[in-house]
């Protein structure tokens, strides 16, 4: 049995898979419900890794920052690092992007171990470091040009602005921009030479909430453009809306590994469907008749636990078919900082 | 390395630069309003008791109460001279300022002089012409002297009179000494906070980060930087020389030994701020532990007053100072026209430049730990 990500071809979200190699098998896109047919590779690529990081150690005196940690990321995939700050996140990117010397481990990406060969990779990777003030008193066109002309390969910068939308903004000084555009314009540097990944620690960081949906816009449209991006970052709700494929980093360790999906039905209740004021009493005993994990929450309320969207279609045809009516029904899925919690016993945000 | 990369961070440098004004008014403004005040300060600076060197030749009575006289004026403090010294090369080994002969035959002819009217005698005043005001000072008590005897012997009629010698051949003052001194030190300020804050503000941001995962490398990146640092250097000797030229009608001279410092001067600190970049990580510490060095080194190292009037303990420690041989370099380049000392100066200038930025370059790394 091996695990393989498809693009819902609905809804373009990345949904991870289990299956049998060569086997061809139905499956439900957990996003948008939609039904659809996929065959498992015979072997899983090792070609489609734009990361590949393999026992990878950082100690620091009696302090191990980063224990033995293993993992690969897929072109074209948000991956999402998600710990707690001094989990050992940045400690770990700093690794990859050849900032920090690893004690042990190797690192490749796009194939090349950067040990050796990191001058190369330098062209097709774009970092926004963590923290990161650029020039003050440069304007933000040309922070853009200066950076881009580092690079012999680079981006149009034109493109680039309008893609940030930076447009009104070209030619204030760094210094005079908010928190928000100033990450976006440390998103455009990582751009400048239109790289296959871009790294970004913790670009959200410190910014308001209106700023940092700003922010998942931009990363979310680099996906759109294919471009792969390694995200850091402590918040679990950015993690949940970005990212593909989640690593989940506590104490210097790996503790967890895989699409949302897989993370909330694996460490979490998974998704749950709350019908409401349902005064039938023989609903719970036809949905229990059917298979369903369905408990009663007390003043005519149910709880469902489900595995796809398209069950909740399921459940609702059925009470109709039964006459049983309902007040209402929402779905709650589990969020990471359920898991989290069922991981390490601490919530997210107290593990700082 | 690649011309364009160096040519683009060197216009992003100056961008930068021109578009601080606070960074502008240190580079330009600090140092003419410090040379302005500083060379209107000291121009016009007294002591309040004068050291002078007399050489007694004649040895007698006369002589004799002619130095109690000058001695009874409180503020001349007489340094004996033996009579066997060579005066020309005394002033020069022991850098003395000011000196009075008294010739031999000096109270033979204000006794001769009661009797022969035209017999006259000199006494002999080396000064140094850059101590302008406290020279003039001790020539005036001595003339005060000098007359209030003709007066008493004769009446008026002058027997004894002075004659002046100058140690330097040309008149030099105080402005000629310190705008050197000036320039010295502005470089000074300028390299090594220039360095401080490429290591330390810049490594606080991430930019130090960044540029590691470019194609930019280590010495294309120090390169460049050093550009814009001689750069500014060139901007501040222009400056001050125009000041000087045209407030204090300074007479520079500029040649290639002044250039040869300015450019070592120029590297010399840089390495010295990168080296204090490297231990002192924390923006707000790297500029006081730069001030910690430069400050004492700049009154240390005879930038604004001569070293000579400092007690002999901190004279010696002064040689130990880098700042103490591009001043006397720059003096003996462009104002005192002594070549071979300027050149000498040059070369530990030089020497001390490859020391400091081949450790600042090696100290200096952008890899985290």
């Amino acid at each position: 049995m091996i695990k393989q990500r498809f693009k819902c071809p609905s809804c373009q979200k990345i949904v991870t898979h289990s299956g049998n190699p060569g086997e061809p098998k139905t499956v439900y896109c957990p996003y948008c419900g939609s039904k659809g047919r996929v065959i498992f590779s015979s072997l899983e690529p090792k070609e489609d890794l734009a990361i590949e990081v393999s026992h990878l150690k950082k100690v620091y005196g009696d302090l191990i920052a980063v224990n033995d940690i293993s993992f690969g990321i897929k072109k074209g995939e948000i991956f999402a690092f998600l710990g707690p700050n001094g989990a050992g996140k940045t400690t770990t990117v700093e690794m990859i992007e050849s900032i920090r010397e690893p004690t042990a481990g190797t690192i490749k990406i796009l194939g090349k171990d950067i040990k050796t060969q990191f001058n190369d990779v330098k062209k097709d990777i774009g970092i926004l470091p963590q923290e990161f003030l650029s020039f003050e008193r440069l304007t933000v066109r040309e922070t853009l040009v200066y950076f881009s002309k580092l690079y012999k390969k680079r981006a149009d910068i034109d493109n680039i602005i309008e893609a940030m939308d930076l447009k009104s903004h070209e030619k204030m000084l760094y210094r005079n921009l908010s928190g928000g555009l100033k990450q976006r314009v440390g998103v455009a540097i990582a751009l400048v030479n239109n790289p296959e990944i871009v790294f970004l620690d913790e670009p959200t960081t410190g910014l308001d909430p209106k700023a940092r949906r700003e922010v998942w816009q931009v990363i979310a449209n680099l996906r759109d453009k294919g471009k792969t991006v390694f995200l850091t970052t402590h918040y679990m709700e950015e993690a949940e809306y970005l990212a593909d494929h989640i690593a989940i980093i506590h104490k210097g360790k790996i503790i967890a590994e895989g699409s949302l999906d897989e993370l909330t039905t694996k460490y979490g209740q998974g998704s749950i469907l709350h019908i409401k004021d349902c005064k039938n009493s023989n609903a719970l005993g036809i949905l229990k008749e059917k298979g369903f994990d369905v408990t009663s929450e007390g003043n005519d309320d149910l709880a469902v636990k489900i595995d796809y969207k398209d069950r909740v279609l399921e459940i609702l045809s059925d009470l109709r078919h039964e006459c049983i009516e309902y007040g209402s029904v929402d779905i709650r899925r589990s969020n990471l900082e359920e898991v989290f919690l069922y991981l390490t016993g601490s919530k997210l945000s107290e593990g700082e | 390395m690649k011309p364009s990369i160096i040519v683009s961070d060197f216009v992003a440098s100056i961008k930068t630069w021109l578009r601080s004004k606070g960074t502008l008014f240190w580079t330009i403004a600090f140092p003419i309003i410090l040379i302005l005040i500083f060379g209107a300060i000291f121009s016009g600076m007294g002591e309040v008791e004068y050291e002078l060197y007399v050489q007694d030749l004649d040895d007698s009575e006369m002589s004799h109460t002619f130095i109690e006289i000058l001695e009874g004026t409180g503020v001349i403090k007489i340094i004996n001279v033996s009579s066997e010294k060579n005066i020309t090369s005394f002033i020069e080994e022991e850098n003395i300022k000011r000196l009075l002969v008294i010739p031999q035959g000096y109270g033979e002819t204000i006794i001769q002089s009661f009797i022969d009217h035209n017999v006259s005698v000199n006494i002999s005043f080396y000064f140094d012409p850059s101590e302008q005001s406290s020279s003039q000072v001790v020539r005036s008590i001595i003339s005060d002297v000098v007359l209030s005897m003709n007066m008493n012997m004769t009446g008026g009629r002058n027997i004894v009179g002075i004659k002046d010698i100058s140690t330097i051949t040309e008149d030099f003052n105080f402005i000629d000494f310190f705008l050197p001194g000036m320039i010295g030190f502005t470089i000074m300020q300028t390299c090594i906070y220039g360095s401080i804050e490429r290591n330390t503000k810049f490594r606080k941001d991430g930019i130090l980060r960044k540029l590691l995962t470019t194609p930019i490398t280590r010495s294309e990146w120090i390169f460049s930087k050093m550009l814009f640092m001689l750069f500014l250097s060139f901007v501040s000797t222009i400056l001050i020389i125009l000041v000087g030229v045209l407030v204090y009608n300074v007479s520079v001279n500029i040649n290639l030994t002044m250039i040869v410092i300015i450019i070592a001067t120029s590297f010399l600190f840089s390495g010295l701020g990168m080296i204090i970049g490297r231990f002192v990580k924390e923006e707000e510490t790297a500029d006081t532990a730069g001030g910690a060095i430069s400050f004492p080194m700049m009154f240390l190292a005879g930038t604004f007053f001569p070293l000579d009037q400092m007690p002999e303990f901190l004279q010696e420690f002064a040689r130990i100072l880098p700042l103490y041989y591009v001043n006397e370099g720059l003096r003996n380049a462009m104002i005192y026209l002594n070549q071979s000392e300027a050149v000498i100066n040059t070369i530990y200038v030089l020497i001390f430049a490859s020391v400091f930025f081949i450790a600042g370059v090696l100290l200096t790394k952008w890899k985290e730990d």
